[in-house]
């Protein structure tokens, strides 16, 4: 029997499963406090709901079910959530602002903290345009990653306005696609190539080649303003000027910084883009912004804006901060002298919340002062008719039981 | 300290040259070429001595900001990092070669039964697939010339200079795929958090290429 597992996924075991279902706990008491409603949506869909217009081939986990229909293991939440709110949700008061912690799959070549089969924490706000709302979703992302303790992060916000507005003073649908794509690839070579070869206008051509450049604090929006070359750029920079507002008002202006630079798949964001890191760490650690479009498929013309996070990556990140919890010795290991009274205090611990481990296997008190080590209980308690009598495990201890 | 992933040998040595005439000395890492990793405080600089395939890998996980490496090279790695600049040394071709016995002058003679070997499986398997011509391509890591000489294939695609050591091993080339030079790659988080000093350095070797 073959007892590896396949490419691209991994077991979590007890102390990293733990850990985990604590930052979970964590990030889902901050997406509750801010008004946010879990949903659980199925973890395979008809694979026809991820078709992108773009053509965008996804590399996705596919296969017949015994109707011959062709179903897909969800590669994001974003999608099926847009399915839920065009039809099960559609007469709902709106904005609604849902949120999900949930594995995804995708087919790609293992990067790194992104499995084939990843866990992603997200919201989104659907049935709000404004520029408040967009600095909700950013600012609920910073908070998260402050408050699991995350040190030095940071949130680059863009817009795709910008390169539209620039790219839309370009006439040629086909160098627009590959500028774009280059400026996806992040391509600086490539970029300057073609532009200084194209039969664009000089000033295009030189925003062109600053572009890449265009990150840093508030003062870069007036940069950005200044240059750009028609109504549809300057609109994104007003845009992202109203939002860096917002989060000052949050008081997060200190972790955001403008990059204009940010660019993302063509066809899906449609106004403010996000990107969050942190220094040291050479990946992105959330991601997101605003898709008013993507509704349009189901007949759902909401705009909305959300961003998602890989889980594995946030505990990577924590690991290399040093701040993976140290799981301390905790809980009561039981010896059952007398089986009724043993029983009878587990219970009563348990409903204290402690952690009990009766013994099941006739230990002597030094084997269940070994094990208790072993397990990381930190205290062993014999039980019998008369008493709970405290075993010591160690030579400083906690005498309390 | 910017951390930048340098493939040792020849081009190691122009790099360092490079980095001389835009202002950063860096004479002492010259010299120390047998380290793995070499700090040049003066310039503020620490090089990460790796094989050339590996340097993009460095660059997409972090361990380093920067990393010189040929475009072929990056291309075959198809890492996640961004092109800086072309730092225009280390000229070479990509090429499809055949040996010269074997009477092929074009890559559209090569058909279906036909056999590449290359270093660049990647490039090789994208470019005859652009044109139509299905070819079985087989990856090897070194001395790609002796693919045809010992009947293993019947056309290779690597790198060449000067062409002479395909001649010599009685090759000639029929096709070529890219031009490749050295490129300055950055770490896409890096271009964000070590902005300034990414920008001076590639400034400044701009500057001088």
């Amino acid at each position: 029997m073959n007892l590896r597992t396949p490419r691209g996924v991994k077991d979590f075991l007890p102390p990293e499963a733990e850990w985990k279902l604590e930052l979970e706990r964590k990030i889902r008491s901050v997406f509750h406090s801010w008004g946010y409603q879990e949903v659980i949506s199925p973890t395979f869909e008809f694979n026809g709901l991820f078709t992108q217009d773009s053509g965008e081939e996804r590399q996705t986990y596919r296969f017949f079910d015994q109707n011959g229909d062709l179903l897909i293991l969800r590669p994001d939440l974003t999608t099926p959530i847009a399915r839920i709110v065009a039809t099960r949700l559609k007469d709902e008061v709106k904005p609604l602002r849902l949120s999900y912690i949930a594995n995804v799959f995708r087919y790609d070549e293992v990067q790194v903290g992104f499995q084939r089969e990843f866990y992603q924490a997200g919201v989104e706000l659907l049935g709000s345009s404004s520029a408040a709302a967009d600095a909700e979703a950013a600012a609920l992302a910073v908070t998260i990653f402050n408050d699991v303790g995350v040190g030095g992060f940071k949130l680059d916000l863009g817009h795709t306005g910008y390169i539209q507005g620039i790219l839309a003073e370009c006439q040629s649908p086909n160098t627009r696609q590959k500028i774009w794509q280059l400026l996806l690839k992040k391509d600086l070579v490539g970029l300057r190539n073609l532009v200084i070869t194209s039969d664009l206008p000089d000033s295009i051509k030189g925003l062109l080649l600053k572009l890449p450049h265009f990150r840093g604090r508030e003062n870069l929006l007036e940069q950005a303003y200044a240059s750009a070359p028609n109504q549809l750029a300057r609109e994104a920079v007003a845009n992202l000027r109203q939002i860096y507002q917002f989060l000052n008002a949050y008081g997060l202006g200190p972790q955001i910084e403008i990059d204009l630079s940010i660019v993302k798949s063509l066809g899906y964001y449609t106004g403010m883009v996000l990107e969050g890191y942190v220094p040291q760490v050479g990946f992105t650690l959330c991601s997101g912004g605003r898709y008013d479009q993507l509704g349009q498929r189901f007949d759902s013309h909401l705009p909305a804006v959300g961003f998602a996070l890989g889980l594995e990556r946030l505990m990577l990140v924590l690991e290399l901060q040093g701040l993976r919890p140290e799981a301390e010795p905790n809980g009561v290991f039981v010896l059952p002298h007398s089986w009724p009274h043993a029983l009878d205090y587990a219970a009563r611990k348990r409903e204290e919340g402690i952690r009990v481990e009766v013994d099941t296997e006739g230990r002597t008190e030094a084997e269940a002062v070994s094990y208790a080590r072993l397990r990381r209980f930190s205290r062993v308690v014999a039980v019998d008719a008369a008493a709970a009598r405290h075993v010591p495990l160690a030579e400083k201890e906690d005498q309390s039981c | 300290m910017l951390r930048i992933a340098v493939a040792k040998g020849r081009l190691l040595d122009s790099f360092f040259e490079l980095l001389g005439k835009a202002g950063y000395d860096c004479d002492s890492a010259a010299q120390a070429s047998r380290k793995l990793v070499i700090d040049v405080e003066a310039a503020d600089l620490r090089f990460i001595l790796a094989k050339p395939a590996d340097v993009p890998t460095y660059v997409e996980y972090g361990a380093a900001d920067l990393g010189v490496v040929g475009k072929d090279i990056l291309v075959e790695s198809d890492k996640h990092v961004a092109e800086l600049l072309d730092l225009k040394y280390g000229l070479c071709r990509l090429v499809v070669a055949v040996t010269k016995d074997s009477g092929i002058t074009k890559v559209q003679e090569l058909d279906f039964n036909s056999r590449v070997t290359s270093k660049y499986p990647r490039i090789a398997e994208e470019f005859f697939n652009s044109l139509g011509i299905q070819v079985e391509i087989i990856a090897l890591n070194g001395s790609i010339e002796l693919g045809p000489m010992v009947g293993l294939s019947e056309a290779i695609v690597d790198i060449t200079e000067t062409g002479r050591t395909l001649a010599e091993n009685g090759l000639v080339v029929i096709e070529t795929i890219m031009e490749s030079t050295a490129r300055l790659v950055a770490n896409r988080i890096s271009l964000k958090t070590q902005r300034e000093a990414i920008a001076a350095l590639a400034g400044a070797l701009e500057g001088v290429v």
